[in-house]
């Protein structure tokens, strides 16, 4: 194992890599850009070194100063977490050149799995699914004729671009030339390539994902699904392990498919393959991320691993210390993202002073936090502050947990999703487990906040005036017989 | 005397009926028995009792307002100071007025400009001292009353300003 | 302390008539409060609107501390004066709290003639201002008035307590370090510009606050020049050239909120300590002193019922329970203030006399405030008691009254006749605050008494003229005198007349006097100095 590990990120996961780290007993080594001087990881760890920039964000894609940190406090390895250059082939290959271990794939693997088109190719050799898709080739005429053969709803999109641009959903045939012609010359104008690409379009689709380990070898192990089909603008907010409502034989099938990929790629870490679920029951690839996902946690909980340690014991040549069969999935564990946003104002983010921070105390549930009391949050990163994982012996148990959990955070000082997290829990149709990635959008004024009651309002204005200097004067601090006698007039 | 609490966007009045057996609230002349247990001074806690509900209160106030955490939910009330509160009723701070004679240097904001207070509308000289004049409260320019290098009198109008149209 | 074992039956035809009776009354009382307080020509309501006025109601209201008290002084003064054009003397005056403060405040009534001093409510000012002296507390004055009322003058300029009475007070309070701040709402016209003047603290709203020795109308007069009111004496010329007042506001609200920080600036001066024990309520319910109060003047009643209705837990400490018995002498505590209670419970004799010169005594040397609960038809008269020394009796009890250190409080529960009224701390003998109920009578005599006895006069009168004697000339004489003497004794007559320091509903005694109490706590007790017993 090694001596030393320098964690190239911030906020909670840089936190929740050195806790594993130190547990280990390897001397901890963080990095900061100066507005974060203040920040947890960095007290947390045993040196840390700053990097200069001027954006902040910048600090932490500096590959240069990265690696000169790594080589100047000696670092035997380096975790990049995720984001930032988590998934960077140059970055970790620099890293290795550097002569220091990178927690993570090879930097062809990361390469690969980083290209759409190419990860798709491999997955399809893998045995993986993939939603049936067209790439314009030659004339409108000859696509339209293919895309029509994969059946409706399509997506039509500029093969080259993303975002949304020039994207459309077409649902019957006679749409279909119109809808090429559009996205054609969208394509053209945004992209500057007028190709375009048609894919099956899935009405309401669950976001699976499979955590997997891979040795490097050809040998990959699975640590079951987890789900996390509730975003908002594309990002996830509540994931969970296992998923519901999944019947264990298409379960076992979409792990299995993970598993095939990995080993085929010689997957070296810990992965994740994240499919799209169809309510008919088919699952198709969307891509392999080649890092330690936000959502880890609650795999963790209901498998017992702790997945830092594993990619540290694998980056360390260690290989895999656990065979398929000796995983098991129990109970089941809930991750809520905790984000400094204003949900009923379109999820903006939201930025202020950490006035007032206190973890739930509840024993079943786990507080990953990047902040501290006191701190700030700017824009300069992103609005995701902290996580709350709870385990629970069912579902349910799991979704109360969770609940209460939340009622016992106090985070006070910035607007954030707690709430909101709350409302989403204990909506009717989350307990029913009717999940897929519109579920935010679909159930928007379900998840409004709940008007107040007059009472509930009333405690939330008396609390309020109670600890203000002068209100508070006049209620303690009036003499007798005058308090006493209260209003009274002769 | 009103104490005014911005809840959601909606204004509320705080009164005291009665301190003694235990602390009569008024809300919008609503009554509310409250008894408390704890302490909110800065960033502090306690249990809230209102009419026989029982209310876990988590309490910081920031420069911005009160933020709360009230029966397991966040909550952000807005609270003025009876002074401000009262001249934010009473349009004061409309008038720009000049506090001593002098010359206008340059008009930097134009009327119908929104402003926020303190941003620098105009400057003055006066006493071979250059003077910014800053908006007394957020608002927009209504009227400037002088131009560049006019001379004014102490006590003269110098800038009036507007509420925000909506 | 023990509880006073209440023998009051409630369910009695006498307890119910008088329940009926007396709550009559307190209807009738609160009805012209009512009238005083509120109701104005809607001319008067439109003019004050129009100005961007509050009503002076409601400025108090904002002015106090929400969920306190508010003692009024004599909410019915002048309510038989001037035809009833001056409810209230147009003036509000009173001790309420502010920021924590407990403070006089004196608020001019502009929804009457503009606020214009009528002689009463010089008198209504003068005596509140006296409070504040008396008491030594800080003064809030609400000013908005259009000056003295002309037709009048010449009983509110000249005299010693007259309108200048009014400043020379201010003067002498601000030499006792009692605080004063003037709030501006209107015009301080002559004289009562003098008010914001001698104020420590003044505020002034912009617009329609002002303050000037001559109007606009007598500067014109005097030197031809036309001058607005507001160049004449606004905010603005004050606050920025004269330095007349120092705080210039937009609104009345804004003025408020301003004072209300400026009296939160004030110290806190301790209160004179006397004994104060935890506050309790009365055992029995005060609503039975309805039932208790005779319907009848010539009634008498057991005044210990009384005392159960008033004071904490209706625990009475009863002095001397067996001597000189139709004065009842005791301690008690009132919102937790330990006090002495004289309380008449018949006419006195030598013995009550002495009884109740000795417990004033003891209660000065205790640092205890005595209460005078009064329902006196005076000294006992005839030979046998003259023989006895009744009227040197009575001279004691005065004579150690009047030398007391400690505050004094009455109230008229009754009636209150002759002599009696004296050793019983009346108007003459500077309680700190005296309070009557609308049942109440004062005369130097009874009605039907003083009446028989000009009936005897006026016969001795005729016979000596040799003229006859008519028994339409007796009753003439009989009922011209009872009549004058009925308008005169009652207790509306006492407060129009400001005798008292305001008519209360009996069941507020105990919160008018815990206010009353308060407020006299504000200053030093000094030392009893008696002059010369007759022994």
């Amino acid at each position: 194992m090694f001596s030393s590990l320098l964690i190239a990120n911030r906020g909670e996961i840089a936190c929740r890599v050195m806790r594993t780290a130190q547990r280990l007993g390897i001397r901890t080594i963080a990095v900061f850009h100066h507005e974060d001087r203040a920040a947890p990881h960095v007290a947390l760890a045993d040196e840390a070194v700053e990097l200069i920039a001027e954006v902040p964000t910048a600090a932490y894609l500096d590959i240069e100063q990265l690696v000169a940190a790594a080589r100047a406090t000696g670092a035997e390895a380096l975790h990049p977490g995720y984001g930032f250059l988590a998934e960077n082939a140059g970055f970790a290959d620099a890293v290795e050149k550097a002569g220091v271990v990178f927690v993570g794939p090879s930097a062809d693997v990361i390469e690969l799995m980083g290209d759409k088109i190419k990860s798709r190719e491999f997955a399809a050799e893998a045995g993986v699914p993939l939603a049936p898709s067209v790439t314009q080739t030659g004339d409108t005429d000859s696509f339209v004729a293919a895309a029509a053969e994969i059946g409706f709803p399509l997506l039509i999109k500029a093969a080259a671009g993303g975002g949304g641009k020039g994207m459309s959903i077409v649902r019957s045939v006679d749409q279909l030339a119109d809808a090429a012609v559009t996205a054609a010359s969208e394509a053209e104008r945004y992209f500057a390539d007028g190709r375009i690409y048609a894919e099956r379009y899935i009405e309401q689709p669950r976001h699976i994902e499979v955590q997997v380990l891979g040795d490097g070898q050809g040998k990959a192990v699975h640590l079951f699904e987890r789900e996390c089909s509730v975003q908002r603008r594309f990002q996830k907010i509540i994931e969970e392990s296992p998923a519901t409502n999944l019947d264990t034989e298409l379960r076992d099938r979409i792990c299995a498919a993970a598993v095939a990929l990995s080993a085929r790629a010689k997957y070296r870490n810990a992965g994740t393959v994240e499919f799209v679920l169809a309510p008919d029951g088919e699952f198709y690839f969307l891509e392999m991320n080649t890092r330690l996902q936000v959502e880890h946690p609650v795999t963790e909980m209901v498998t017992g691993i702790d997945l830092v340690e594993e990619q540290l014991l694998i980056a360390a040549g260690a290989g895999l210390r656990v065979d398929q069969n000796e995983i098991t999935q129990t109970g089941h564990a809930i991750e809520c993202r905790i984000c400094c946003e204003e949900p009923d104002k379109d999820f903006r983010p939201a930025t202020g002073a950490v006035r007032m921070l206190q973890e739930p105390s509840s024993e079943n549930s786990r507080f990953d936090c990047g902040v501290r009391q006191g701190q700030t949050i700017s824009a300069s990163f992103d609005s995701m502050i902290a996580k709350l994982i709870c385990f629970g012996d069912t579902r349910d148990q799991a979704i109360e947990e969770s609940l209460e959990a939340l009622g016992e955070l106090v985070l006070l000082g910035v607007a954030n999703n707690a709430d909101y997290l709350s409302q989403v829990l204990a909506h009717p149709a989350f307990a029913a487990g009717e999940l897929h990635t519109g579920f935010v959008v679909d159930h928007a004024d379900s998840l409004a906040p709940a008007p107040l009651a007059d009472l509930d309002k009333a405690a939330v204005l008396i609390a309020a005036a109670l600890g203000d200097e002068q209100f508070s004067r006049l209620v303690y601090e009036t003499p007798e017989p005058y308090a006493s006698i209260g209003h009274w007039r002769n | 005397m009103a104490f005014k609490f911005k809840l959601n966007g909606q204004e509320h009045v705080l009164g005291i009926k009665a301190r003694r057996p235990e602390l009569v609230a008024t809300i919008d002349d609503k009554s509310y028995q409250v008894a408390e247990a704890g302490d909110l001074g800065d960033g502090g806690s306690l249990i809230l009792n209102v009419d026989g509900q029982a209310y876990g209160v988590w309490r910081v106030a920031t420069e911005h307002g009160i933020h709360l955490k009230v029966g397991g939910r966040s909550f952000f009330v807005e609270h003025e100071d009876e002074i401000t509160a009262a001249q934010l009723d009473s349009g004061a701070g409309d008038i720009v007025r000049a506090d001593m004679p002098g010359v206008v240097v340059s008009v930097i904001a134009a009327p119908a400009t929104p402003v926020t207070a303190g941003q620098a509308v105009m400057v003055i000289e006066s006493m071979k001292m250059q003077i910014t004049i800053a908006a007394p409260r957020d608002g927009q320019i209504g009227e400037i009353h002088v131009s560049q290098n006019d001379t004014f009198d102490k006590g003269d109008d110098l800038i009036t300003m507007r509420p925000l149209e909506d | 302390m023990s509880r006073i074992l209440s023998k009051l039956q409630t369910n009695t035809t006498e307890f119910k008539a008088n329940y009926a009776h007396n709550l009559k009354l307190v209807e009738e009382f609160k009805e012209k409060q009512h009238q005083a307080r509120y109701v104005r020509p809607q001319k008067d309501i439109d003019r004050l609107a129009n100005q961007g006025k509050m009503m002076p109601r409601e400025r108090l209201e904002k002015l106090l501390d929400p969920g306190t008290p508010f003692l009024e002084f004599s909410s019915l003064a002048a309510n038989m004066s001037y035809d009833g054009e001056a409810p209230g003397a147009s003036v509000i005056t009173g001790v309420g709290m502010v920021a924590g403060r407990e403070v006089i405040i004196h608020a001019n009534d502009s929804s009457i003639k503009g606020g214009a001093w009528y002689p009463l409510t010089v008198k209504k000012i003068v005596r509140c201002l006296d409070i504040a002296i008396e008491n030594r507390m800080p003064v809030i004055h609400l000013c908005d008035s259009a000056g003295g009322f002309l037709p009048l003058q010449s009983e509110i300029f000249a005299d010693r307590y007259y309108a200048g009475r009014i400043f020379r007070n201010q003067c002498v309070l601000s030499k006792m370090n009692c605080k004063q701040l003037a709030l501006v709402f209107g015009h301080c016209t002559a004289g009562g510009a003098y008010i914001p003047g001698l104020s420590d603290y003044s505020v002034i709203v912009r617009g329609t606050g002002a303050v000037f020795l001559g109007g606009p109308p007598l500067v014109k007069a005097a030197t031809g020049e036309i001058v607005t009111a507001d160049e004449l004496g606004g905010a603005d010329l004050h606050t920025q050239v004269s330095g007349t007042c120092d705080y210039p506001a937009d609104s009345e609200d804004e003025a408020i909120a301003i004072g209300r920080e400026i009296v939160g600036q004030w110290d806190h001066t301790p209160k004179w300590p006397i004994q104060q024990d935890a506050i309790e309520e009365p055992y029995y319910d005060p609503d039975e002193l309805y039932g208790i109060i005779p319907n009848d003047i010539k009634k008498s009643f057991e005044m210990r019922e009384v005392i159960a209705r008033v004071v904490d837990g209706s625990r009475f400490h009863e002095y001397q329970p067996a001597y000189g018995t139709t004065l009842v002498c005791g301690f008690a505590n009132i919102w937790g203030f330990k006090v002495g209670i004289l309380a008449n419970n018949g006419v006195l004799f030598n013995d009550s006399a002495l009884k109740g010169g000795h417990f004033i005594e003891l209660c000065n040397q205790n640092n205890t405030p005595l209460v005078f609960l009064q329902n006196i038809t005076g000294y006992m008269v005839g030979r046998d008691y003259e023989a006895q020394g009744i009227t040197k009796d009575g001279a004691k009890m005065i004579m150690a009254q009047v030398g007391s250190k400690v505050p004094k409080f009455s109230v008229m529960c009754h009636g209150s006749f002759g002599a009696g009224n004296y050793g019983m701390c009346g108007r003459a003998y500077d309680g700190r605050f005296l309070f009557s109920w609308p049942n109440s009578q004062i005369a130097i005599m009874g009605g039907e008494q003083a009446a028989k006895t000009l009936v005897e006069v006026k016969t001795r009168q005729l016979e000596r003229l040799g003229e006859e004697v008519t028994p339409e000339i007796v009753e003439q004489v009989f009922n011209e005198t009872l009549e004058a003497y009925q308008h005169q004794m009652s207790a509306y007559y006492a407060t129009s007349e400001m005798w008292d320091d305001g008519l209360i509903d009996p069941i507020a005694t105990r919160n008018a006097l815990g206010v009353a109490i308060s407020a006299s706590l504000n200053a030093p007790l000094g030392e009893p100095g008696y002059g010369i017993f007759r022994l």
